[in-house]
């Protein structure tokens, strides 16, 4: 663990001490290397249970995929952000690296943590860099609206959550991760039981998000800068997922009954979010709404609470979030060369940037989950298991299933086929850095088709 | 400078070079218009509306990392090997040959002994009962 941590740390004195002309690449460079030690966390030769265990930190096969994910974040957050930072004054690229930097510092330590508290702390923490990174330097003036739904929609989801925490730490003694799955369990019969259950979750449902406590997210996404929203997107969604799958087993008897409304929701709103998806006009809005979307069907794996429905919304996190943040790379690329995010004004690629269209072509197909990506494998062990549940649910995600092929496709044919507009008559063509930034999301998502077993986490 | 650029493909040359076939002409918009009819082609090498010159005047081979030509080849190649070579490739190289992931393999073969094995000796290959009945401490008739 430390082997990861200590030199993410010190990557901050080294961005404030490189000269200014080698910044970008050294920072590269080393959030590489730190991505490519945390490839030992893959390794887990127990069938359940702790590795690399510390007093205070471990991983299981539940977060070592999300620390990798993570760790692989960085390098191509680096990759995305140093065009549009080039004319920015030095401390502020270094200030804007180092607020990266501590994102993933955060990140770390709240997969990683043993401890309810410890990842509450960090879950909080990771809020302060993203707020910065959105109101800072967002593009447009809504950033700061975007900002504070943000802030305040997660907030007002997780203070429940402390006082959730806090109780249980007084009825059971402990929040260590690594016993509480052994307590007894809780007899949780009255009405403020009922409002400790939700108090558990909400902070993880507003986050993942779930459907009606969703406004927040098309706001943050599309408001942030690059950066900003690959991190939103890949990795700081997930947080509510993986909270909720360490959480549910405390409030296991509870849960058959009070998780039925909210896997309603979050079915509904894989529809709804899809249909609205097929009605945007701001191509960033268009992917922070498909990852509503799939994030709905996460809910509704992890709220089942059977072995697949888990192994699906471990699998469909680590797809979507290489998924979601190559779009939204591919999206930025359009944006650099057109400064707008209109879809009918910055179309018919195709004809300009073909090279980025074949990038644009496997994005959307992995974002409609085409076999054999993991993205079709966790939707698939979700429906199945939604399906084992109710049959009934068929209805929803089979047309979700749809609704999502439907999008993905408009938007590959809204922005790559079709006339050139007539307004674009210079664009760059695409640079080396982006096509090695696109490659490095979806080459990592190809190779996971080969060893899917190191995104299965413990239930499968 | 238009040869050089038309390295990067037909297609780029053909919208510097050929007029749109639908050239609205009409007086010049008033400064409350929109630039959706453009009544002006920009010369080449400009942006509309930034004066942005493309990076591709100075260095021709420019990879979208920097300004400095120097810098711009080494971050590069820095970003491509560390990238691709060594996080993908041996990275991927090391994942692959993880040992035995889960135990599952192990899982396997060891069933597979255990099978063989009680098969040999005669005895069932799984005990009828999940608990050990001995250790079983059941209240007598007298107790409630």
């Amino acid at each position: 663990m430390l082997m990861v941590l200590t030199p993410t740390l010190m990557l901050v004195p080294t961005i404030w001490a490189t000269p200014a002309k080698w910044l970008w690449p050294s920072a590269l460079l080393h959030s590489l290397l730190i991505a490519l030690a945390s490839f030992t966390w893959f390794k887990n030769t127990a069938e359940t249970g702790w590795a690399f265990l510390t007093p205070h930190m471990a991983t299981d096969p539940l977060s070592s995929p999300l620390l990798v994910l993570t760790c692989w974040l960085l390098p191509l957050m680096i990759l995305a952000s140093q065009n549009h930072l080039s004319s920015e004054p030095l401390n502020r690229q270094r200030m804007y690296i180092t607020l990266l930097t501590s994102l993933q510092i955060f990140l770390i330590m709240a997969f990683g943590a043993t401890e309810m508290i410890m990842f509450y702390v960090m879950f909080e923490a990771t809020l302060i860099p993203t707020l910065f990174l959105i109101t800072r330097w967002g593009n447009q003036a809504e950033r700061l609206n975007a900002g504070t739904y943000f802030l305040f929609y997660t907030l007002a989801g997780s203070l429940p959550l402390l006082v959730a925490l806090l109780i249980l730490q007084n009825n059971t003694g402990t929040l260590s991760l690594l016993t509480l799955p052994f307590s007894n369990p809780l007899l949780l019969l009255t009405c403020s039981d009922k409002m400790w259950w939700a108090g558990c979750l909400l902070a993880f449902l507003v986050k993942m998000p779930l459907y009606g406590v969703h406004l927040w997210l098309p706001k943050a996404h599309v408001e942030a800068p690059i950066a900003g929203s690959m991190i939103l997107a890949a990795v700081l969604l997930k947080l509510g997922g993986y909270g909720m799958m360490r959480m549910l087993i405390m409030l296991e008897s509870l849960t058959n009954e009070l998780s039925y409304p909210f896997i309603i929701f979050a079915l509904w709103g894989v529809i709804m979010t899809g249909s609205i998806c097929l009605r945007q006009t701001d191509l960033k809005s268009l992917i922070a709404y498909s990852s509503v979307s799939h994030m709905g069907l996460v809910v509704g794996g992890i709220l089942i609470q059977t072995p697949w429905g888990f192994t699906g919304a471990l699998i469909l996190m680590i797809a979507h979030g290489l998924t979601s943040s190559a779009l939204f790379c591919l999206a930025n690329t359009n944006y650099e060369r057109t400064h707008t995010r209109t879809m009918v004004l910055a179309r018919g690629l195709q004809m300009a940037l073909p090279l980025m269209t074949a990038w644009w072509f496997i994005a959307a197909l992995a974002n409609l989950a085409l076999p054999p990506l993991p993205n079709l494998m966790g939707e698939l062990m979700i429906i199945s298991s939604l399906l084992n549940w109710s049959w009934w649910t068929l209805a929803l995600t089979g047309a979700g299933t749809l609704i999502t092929a439907a999008y993905s496709l408009y938007m590959f044919i809204m922005t790559q086929r079709g006339p050139l507009p007539m307004h674009m008559i210079t664009l760059d063509p695409s640079h080396s850095r982006e096509h090695l930034l696109i490659a490095l999301h979806l080459l990592p998502l190809i190779l996971l088709i080969l060893k899917p077993e190191l995104v299965w986490g413990w239930a499968a | 400078m238009l040869t050089r650029l038309s390295r990067f493909g037909p297609a780029f040359q053909q919208l510097l070079s050929n007029p749109p076939a639908r050239f609205v002409s009409q007086s010049k918009p008033s400064s409350g218009a929109g630039s959706t009819a453009v009544t002006e082609l920009h010369p080449a090498g400009q942006t509309a509306g930034h004066g942005e010159v493309s990076q591709y005047v100075k260095n021709p081979d420019y990879h979208g990392f920097s300004s400095d030509p120097v810098v711009d080849e080494w971050n590069m190649r820095v970003g491509f090997f560390f990238g691709i070579s060594v996080a993908l490739v041996i990275g991927g190289t090391f994942i692959h040959y993880l040992p035995d992931h889960g135990m599952r393999q192990w899982a396997r073969r060891e069933a597979e002994r255990l099978i063989e094995q009680r098969e040999k000796e005669g005895l069932p290959l799984i005990e009828e009962n999940y608990f050990d009945p001995n250790k079983i401490v059941l209240p007598t008739a007298g107790e409630a």
